[in-house]
Order: structure tokens, then sequence, then C-alpha cells
């Protein structure tokens, strides 16, 4: 409902008329006195029940226990009931000679018996069916051509007065909250003018609205008049309180009939219009004073709203239709743009205009693990979480008011009162969103809809119809069906994307995963296959020269070369082999005592000093996170380089130091040998980059690019700076928790 | 104590061949070397089939296996030796080219006492076969009632 201006009367709406809604309408046990009615068994025409005007009206009586058929007066009538229940229409309608008089006989059966009406005949031959059709087959093809709804309403409004004389008719369309809008008028003046004046919803409770979807038409003669009794109140053929739902005399509440007089009405008549099943509107005939509509000027009008129910039903389905093939375009274009974006949150980004055309919206936004993307006018990204939390994973959501529901968010209405959202996750709540912003409305209506009666504990319906108008606040545009189905197809689109874009990169890796296995075959031909005919060279040389003592320096040079050449090549594929496992094994994880690692490599690396004087600062070492073996490896290469690049000083000196820091465990190792330029600085990592010549200092190339693999593996990092002449110093640094790892590799 | 059974070794390539068994000979064992050039061969002289049906019996001091081999490969080899009862005694030392970690990893699944990797320089070659040599054959206790000329 309405978000009231003046809320202090809010909570006694529900007050006024729930009594009402309360009450049996379909049992009132009596009949308005304009008619009589007769209730027989359809088989014997026994009497069940009669209205106590029986007599009065027809001019006969019917005793307890007598048949319609031992009523002289009655033979014709007879007849044509029993011809009637033999052929199994739903109605009975005729003009009846009983005892010289004419009456206006209207019948229908239930399982509770054969109702029969008595009512006055037409007056004139004008107020026939017969007389009528040619007006309603005009209607029929006027309303056929004319424009929209609001058009074939007023055509409809003018019809009704002009069959009924009443002097006024309106037709109200309901809203999805019950409220009724008049938006078609005909009258002449004598009573006010009611056109665009709104009615709240309890103005008809729910089962007058149930009973007016199940009998399409009720007439009040008077507002003033004395019910008539129906004798017996119940069926003697099921014991229950005689229903008549479907009798045209069926007496109404008195409430209704006090809300008619302080309407000022004295005679009312309201038709259905039923669109799709439901009860769409009311056309309703009001005169101040009494007045009668027969049978057949009712059954005309009946048709006539009939007629009204399927044109305004083939409409809407129509505009319906029209909405959704617009927005199945749009749809369809939005849906070719994503499927070539990588990702397709940035598709939707990328096509702002084309994504609010989707749901007409001035802003949208998606909201994912990723985070929140926004296109136009949106409510702040915390905002937008916080709905999809709200959301609690439905599928599609249509709010117009999204205040009503959470009144916090009205802090945002004015960029944000209606959302509509899809859900694209089966796990998490991510959501597509668009948003409609506050468009303030006024309703003007018929009387202040929550007015408080006199004795507000004692049933009283409204007093006051004086037009008051309410401005309405904190509702967007609402979304229409056809919106709201367009959003919905666009989800299952997204979904097939989604699940397309898992399908390829599950392909992908699968490919991946192929050529990670060839590359595996690869490096283990590689392994054993080419290794093998260095290992020949080196020992045919070594063989050769162990038997040729006498060879001379040149050639001896020459097989040293050929032994050197040979061990290079196996070096090479060794380096080059471990380089490539190392991309491929598994970090095992753990704690790593670097004092202990350091330790290790230092006595692996003491029979290479081989009598030189290297001296050892070795601080106190922090413990890491990372796989041993791999950093052994690190430590290995980079106190091995400290051992080789300072084996011209007299006086080696190698530091290392570590630290440990919040988020990090730094190490470095440090030398006093022959350095290197920092211009080269940014090749010292790569694979096979020398910064000195083979004959000065030897080795592959592959050492410090081998530290680097492993270190950002470990997700870390390494620096190096050095002078030449003075030395070098590398800094790497590891991260501390293992989530930094798990990211890295 | 010295154990003088053979020392089978199964080896497809001649040069390695020829090296492996000059290493050999540097170490002046008193064993036997025993030749198998393929998995089928080793398979023989282990059940006294084939060629070798009419060897004394016996099992070797000692397998020095290639894995890379024709016909039945050294890790099939290795796998039946182990699985069989009466010969997963003899101790195994795989010798060959490869570090690949899954070579490793299933040997030693299967049971194999040793694995080393034949470097390429020569003299550390060399000695390592020496080391091997001397270990199996002189240092190593071998399993009780197993010694030479014995059923």
């Amino acid at each position: 409902m309405a978000h009231l201006v003046n809320d202090s009367h809010a909570e006694s709406l529900p007050l006024d008329l729930d009594a009402c809604a309360a009450q049996p309408i379909r049992i009132p046990g009596a009949i308005q006195p304009h008619g009589a009615l007769l209730v027989v068994d359809p088989r014997s025409l026994k009497r069940l029940h009669a209205s106590a005007n029986l007599r009065a009206i027809t001019g006969f009586d019917l005793p307890d226990g007598a048949s319609l058929a031992e009523v002289a007066e009655a033979g014709a009538l007879v007849g044509d009931l029993r011809h009637w229940l033999a052929a199994e229409d739903p109605i009975f309608l005729r003009t009846a000679q009983i005892g010289g008089a004419a009456l206006q006989v209207f019948g229908h059966l239930t399982p509770q018996g054969l109702f029969i009406e008595f009512e006055d005949p037409p007056r004139s031959e004008h107020e026939t069916l017969e007389a009528l059709y040619p007006r309603l087959r005009a209607f029929l093809s006027a309303i056929g051509g004319a424009g929209d709804v609001a058009a074939i309403a007023e055509s409809a409004v003018r019809e009704v007065r002009a069959l009924t004389g009443f002097n006024r008719t309106l037709l109200y369309q309901f809203d999805d909250a019950g409220v009724g809008t008049v938006i078609a008028e005909d009258g002449d003046g004598v009573l006010p003018s009611y056109r665009g004046l709104s009615f709240p919803a309890s103005d008809i409770p729910a089962q007058a609205r149930e009973l007016y979807r199940l009998n399409r038409l009720r007439l009040i003669v008077s507002a003033d008049y004395a019910p008539c009794p129906v004798e017996p109140a119940s069926s003697p053929l099921d014991g229950q309180p005689l229903d008549l739902s479907m009798a045209a005399l069926r007496s109404v509440s008195p409430v209704h009939l006090q809300y008619m007089r302080n309407m000022g009405t004295g005679s009312s008549m309201s038709i259905s219009i039923l669109v799709e099943g439901r009860l769409w509107g009311l056309i309703s005939g009001h005169s101040p004073a009494p007045r009668r509509v027969n049978a057949q000027v009712r059954t005309a009008c009946d048709i006539l709203g009939q007629i009204l129910s399927l044109q305004i039903e083939a409409r809407e389905q129509a505009d319906r239709t029209a909405d959704r093939l617009a927005l199945k375009q749009v749809e369809t274009e939005l849906l070719a743009r994503l499927a070539l974006a990588p990702v397709f949150q940035r598709g939707l980004v990328e096509n702002e205009t084309t994504w609010l055309a989707l749901a007409r919206a001035s802003g949208a936004a998606v909201y994912t693990r990723d985070g929140v993307r926004t296109a136009g006018l949106t409510p702040s990204a915390e905002a937008i979480a916080d709905l999809a939390e709200r959301f609690g994973h439905q599928e599609v959501i249509a709010i117009d008011s999204l205040a009503e529901r959470w009144p916090e968010t009205a802090a945002y209405a004015e960029v944000a009162s209606g959302v509509l959202a899809i859900s694209i996750s089966q796990i998490r709540p991510d959501y597509i969103m668009w948003f409609r912003p506050e468009v303030v409305r006024t309703i003007d209506w018929g009387g202040e809809p929550a007015k408080r009666t006199a004795a507000p504990d004692r049933l009283s319906p409204r007093t006051s119809f004086e037009a008051w108008r309410e401005q309405v606040r904190l509702r967007s545009l609402p979304w229409r069906p056809a919106e709201v189905e367009a959003a919905r197809g666009f989800r299952n689109a997204i979904q097939d994307l989604v699940l397309k874009r898992a399908e390829e990169r599950a392909e992908l890796t699968g490919q991946l995963e192929a050529i990670n296995r060839e590359l595996e075959s690869f490096s283990y031909s590689i392994s054993h296959d080419l290794r093998a005919p260095f290992r020949h060279i080196v020992g045919f040389a070594e063989l050769l020269s162990e038997r040729e003592r006498g060879l001379d320096a040149t050639s001896r040079h020459y097989l040293e070369s050929i032994t050197d050449a040979a061990l290079s090549a196996g070096r090479l594929v060794d380096d080059l082999l471990g380089f490539s496992q190392l991309g491929r094994a598994n970090l095992n994880r753990g704690r790593v005592d670097l004092a202990k690692l350091v330790g290790e490599v230092r006595r692996a690396v003491e029979p290479d000093l081989d009598g030189r004087t290297v001296v050892w600062n070795v601080g106190p070492l922090p413990q890491a996170f990372g796989d041993a073996a791999m950093l052994r490896q690190v430590f290995q290469n980079l106190i091995s380089n400290a051992v080789k690049y300072t084996a011209p000083r007299e006086r080696a000196e190698i530091t290392i130091t570590g630290e440990e820091l919040d988020d990090v465990v730094t190490c470095t190792v440090a030398d006093n040998g022959v350095g290197f330029d920092m211009a080269y600085v940014g090749k010292l990592f790569g694979v096979f980059q020398r910064l000195h010549r083979v004959e000065d200092f030897e080795g592959t190339g592959i050492g410090l690019a081998l530290v680097k693999r492993i270190v950002d593996r470990h997700g870390g990092t390494i620096e190096a700076h050095g002078v030449v002449g003075e030395g070098a110093r590398f800094t790497l640094s590891l991260p501390k928790r293992e989530r930094a790892l798990t990211n890295a590799s | 104590m010295a154990d003088l059974r053979p020392i089978l070794l199964v080896e497809d390539n001649p040069r390695d061949l020829e090296l492996t068994l000059t290493a050999l000979a540097k170490c002046q064992l008193a064993n036997d070397i025993v030749v198998a050039r393929d998995g089928a061969e080793a398979l023989d002289f282990l059940y006294l089939r084939g060629e070798h049906a009419e060897r004394a019996p016996g099992g070797p001091a000692v397998v020095l296996l290639d894995l890379k081999l024709p016909k039945i490969d050294g890790l099939e080899v290795l796998e039946t030796i182990k699985k069989d009862a009466r010969q997963r005694q003899i101790p195994v030392v795989m010798l060959t080219s490869s570090r690949e970690e899954r070579d490793l990893v299933r040997s030693y699944e299967l049971g194999v006492n040793a694995f080393v990797v034949k470097p390429v320089d020569f003299n550390a070659f060399f000695e390592a076969i020496q080391d091997l040599g001397m270990f199996w054959a002189i240092l190593n206790e071998p399993p009780p009632g197993s010694r030479s000329n014995h059923g």
C-alpha cells in the first residue's frame, strides 16, 4: 500500500470493514422485495423454500410439500421449465403468463434446488433482449475499432447508461492492491462526478470480490428496502443455509446499504469485468432514487460486460506481447555483445545503453564474487551488496517500492525506489539489478480512506466521500509483466553463457593439461637419451687419456677440450631438466629453518673452498614458510655463486643475514667478490644470461634463473645489487603466511 | 665377509656397458660379472631359463639394473623380482640416466634397494660404479642362507 503522508491513520484501515468482510453475504436468508423467490425440487417440482412475498408477486401460493405442477396458473411455466431442465442450459429467462399476468421468470439450478425468481416484466418492447440485440451488435463493432482501453471504457459506460437509465455510470479498474480507480464515467450531472478518483480496496471486501467473480451482475433496486425473508433458512436437501450466490434478488449486507446511503445513492447495479479469470474492474450504475432494471436489460448488460472483458483481455495480451517482443530484441542484442566479451560483467558495463534498455531502467549493477560493477544511476556499492544479501537467493525479484519493504533503503529512494533483480549463481548471492528512481504520484481518493468512524468498535462504512488528495512517495514506475519476463529470460540466457564459459575453460584446461603431459614426456626423453651420449664422450675420452701416456701437450689439450665440452653439455642438460622440473613439481609447503638450511649448504660447499680463506658472517636467521628442498636449491645457488665470484679475493667475505617482518621473511646473501655492473641488473635473472666470461667463471648461467623461478613460485621477490670490483648483494623476501603461497602457485 | 656370487649387470647401451665393465674391472672384484642386454635376459638368468638354464644355481650378489631396456623394461624386472618371495631378497640397484621423479617414486614403491643416477662426469661415474661394487660385493652383509653354492 502507498506510504501515507499522514501516518497516524494507517493502522485503522483494516479495522473499518474487516467486520463487513466477515458477514455471510451468500446466505442472507432474505431477498430484495421487488421480486419473489421459489425454490423447488428439480424432479418433483415440490416446494423447498419460498420468499414471504410469493403470493403478493405471483398471485399463487405453494404450500410446503406441494408441487408447482399442481398450480393451475403456472401450467405453461411448468412446461417451459421441464423443457429447459431437459436441455441443461445454465440459465432460464422467459416472460411467462401466470394467472393472466405476465411475469419475468429467471431460473437457475444448484445442488440445493431449482431457483425460480419472479419479477416485473419489461415495461415496453424496447426493453426486451430481442430489441436490445442490435445495440449490442453496434457496441461490439464500435469497440472493435476503438483505440485503447480508456476509449472502450468510455463507450461501455455510455452504452450501459443508455441501456439502464442510471443517472451516472462508472468504470473502475483495480490495481494489484485492490484499489479501484474510475477511468471512465458517463452522467447527467445529478450525481457528483467521480472521474479520476480512487477508492480503497476495503470498499469492496474480499468475499464480495470473490462472489463478483462467480456472479457477474448485481442490482440493488432501492437502498431503503426491507428484506423479505425466505423460509426455511436451511435447505432440506443438505441441511446447509440456503446459498443465494446466483440469485438476482439476493439481499445484500446492511453495511453495503449504509455505504450506499452515505454515498447518496438510492439504487445501484454493477457488472464484473473479468480478465483471465480475475476481477479486473467493475461497471457501476447509480441513481439517487430507486430504480428497477428488468432481467432482460440486465442480461444485455451482462453480455456487454463479457464483450468488454474479452476486448480488454485481448488488448492487454497484445500489449504484453508487443512489449515482450521489443524487449526481446534488446535482449538478443545484449546477449550477442556479451558473447564476445571475455568476462560478461565487462560486457554489460561496456554496453551500458542496451543493458539499461532491457528493463527500461535508469541504473543497473552486477554483483558477483569479483565485486560490483555499475552503470547509470545506482545506489552505492555497499548498498548494492546489502540488497543482494536481502534478496536471499530468490531467482527473480521485482519491487516497486524498496522503502516499503525495507524502510532503511529510503535513504537512496531518489535514485532507486524500484529494483528488478535476477540471480545468476546457484551458490552465491550474485545478482544483476536494474534500478528505477522515485516517481511522485498523486492519488485523488474518493474520501479519506482511513477516516475514523464515530464508534470504531461498531461496524460502520465510510461516511465521507469528499475527494482527498494524497501524494505517494518512495515508489518507482511499476515493473510491467513484459519487463519481468524479459529479465527472467535474460537470466536463463546468462546462465547458459556462464555455463558455456565454464565448458570452454574446462576444455582449455584439458588442452593445457595435454600440453603439459607432452612436455613432461619430452623432458623425460631428454633426461634419458640426451645425457647418455655426453657421458660416453667423457668416459671414452678419459679412458683414452689413461691409455695413451705418451701424448704430447697439444694432444692432451685436445682431449681435455673434448672432455670439458661434453661435461658442459651434460651440465647444461641437467640444469635445463632441473629448471623444467621446477615449473612442474608440486610445492611441499612447511616451516623451513633457514639457519639449518644455510648450515647444510655451507657444509656442502666446504670441499670446494680448498685452502682458500673464507670468512663467514652468518647472523641469526628466521623461520620461513615454503618448500624446503627448493629453498635449499636457492641458497645452494646463491652461496656457491658467492664462493665462486669471491675466488680472486685473498680474503673472501660472505655475509648472510635475515629478518622477520610483519608479512614477509627476508634474507640477504652478500659477498666481497667481483660484483657486477648494475646496468645489466635486468638481465641477471634471465635464463642462460651471464655477465662474465666463461673462462673467468664457469657456469651455465641458469643458476639465478632457477633461484628466481623458485622465489616466484613462493610468491616472493628477489633483488640484486652489485658494484664492480667490490661485491654483490642478493636479497630475497618470502611471504610469511600460507595464504600468500596459495595465491602465488 | 666377501660375497662371491655373481654381479648381474643389465644394460642395453653398448657404450654404457663398456664403460661400466671397465669401471668394475678397475675394482678388481673377485665376483663374476654376468651381462644381460635386456629385461627378458635378466629374468632368464634369475629364473634359470633360456640360455641360462644350465647355470649354477644361486642368486646374484646384486643386480645393477638400467631403467630403459628393450623387451621387458627395468621397472618390470624390478617388480617381478620384488614380488617373488624367493627372489625378493636379491639387492637391486637402479642405475640409470634419469632423475625423473616418477621413476624414483615408482622404483621405491616397488622396493628397490638403491637408486643411482649415472653422472656425466666420467670420474664421478667410475667412482660411483666402484663404490657400488665394493659396497654390495664386499662391505654389505648378504641375507643369511644366500651364500654361493647353496641350493
